[in-house]
């Protein structure tokens, strides 16, 4: 399958066309979650409201009832609940990899074994992202490596 | 998670077990003792029952590298006393200093060719994984 991304003329709309001989299941919901996806999201940083870039992000992370997106060096609150999160980013390639964490797939720069079939992730900003056991599984299917 | 704990659960009964009957069967050679079959049983049991603490742990979610390090010394500790009350209520050997020094050889021996093992087959998986990511985010990394 080929996968051709052309810039618009100034005026137009951002178009995704999709040339095939008969669309599946598969392919109407891919294309619906992406339309439907919502990326806007907002960080809190002291005083600051900063709008966040989803491509920005590395991780994000749940501590004490509050959770933060954490970009390459900087922390920005954000006011919704990890699974919420979950919902509207994991079909954008971040992907849930504990109970308190959601990564980014894109930020994680090689992925190394520690011990009891964890996995950790070492992100291109230097952090280490504890990858749980249960969720290196999804991570293998989202890989497209099955499980032998 | 509860799959996983299963899974795990048998993983850890064949690789204990394994190095367990290896031990053994080196002591029984050096030692020229002769042990009762019932002694198989007891093995196949002792496995399970410090198969349960490694499984129970790999479903553990820690959060840093020096939780899940502190995580294993306690499961580490719990293994070699477990076995040690394991040895005591099978009446394998006397408790004295001696046979407790042993035991803690053992333990680690068995507990080495555990954590070897998965860490081999894991490494294999992360490589694996490393090169599905390569070649995922190769077009993304070059704009």
């Amino acid at each position: 399958m080929k996968i051709i991304i052309e810039s618009p003329h100034p005026d137009e709309e951002d178009t995704v066309i999709v040339r095939c001989a008969s669309p599946d299941q598969n392919l109407i919901s891919m294309l619906l979650s992406f339309q439907n996806a919502k990326t806007e999201l907002t960080g809190y940083l002291n005083d600051k409201i900063v709008r966040l870039n989803y491509h920005d992000i590395y991780y994000f992370e749940a501590n004490d009832n509050r959770v933060f997106a954490y970009y390459h060096s900087d922390v920005y609150e954000v006011k919704y609940k990890l699974y919420e999160l979950e919902e509207r980013f994991v079909p954008l390639d971040f992907m849930r990899c504990s109970k308190s964490m959601i990564v980014n797939m894109e930020k994680i720069e090689y992925l190394s074994p520690i011990f009891s079939g964890k996995m950790e992730a070492h992100l291109k900003n230097g952090e280490k992202v504890i990858i749980s056991r249960q969720y290196v599984h999804e991570l293998k299917s989202r890989l497209g490596i099955g499980e032998g | 998670m509860i799959k996983d704990f299963w899974t795990s659960l048998l993983h850890y009964f064949v690789n204990i077990t394994t190095a367990t009957l290896f031990v053994t069967a080196v002591y029984l050679t050096i030692s020229g003792h002769q042990m009762n079959s019932v002694i198989l049983w007891e093995i196949l049991l002792s496995g399970f029952i410090t198969a349960l603490p490694s499984a129970f742990l790999v479903c553990l979610d820690a959060k840093n590298g020096r939780i899940l390090l502190l995580l294993w010394l306690a499961h580490f500790l719990l293994i070699f006393f477990t076995t040690l009350i394991l040895i005591e209520i099978f009446g394998w050997y006397k408790i004295t200093a001696f046979s407790i020094l042993l035991t803690f050889m053992a333990v680690v021996v068995i507990y080495i060719f555990t954590c070897v093992t998965h860490y081999i087959v894991d490494r294999k998986h992360a490589e694996i994984m490393n090169q599905q990511l390569k070649k995922r985010y190769s077009k993304t990394n070059n704009d």
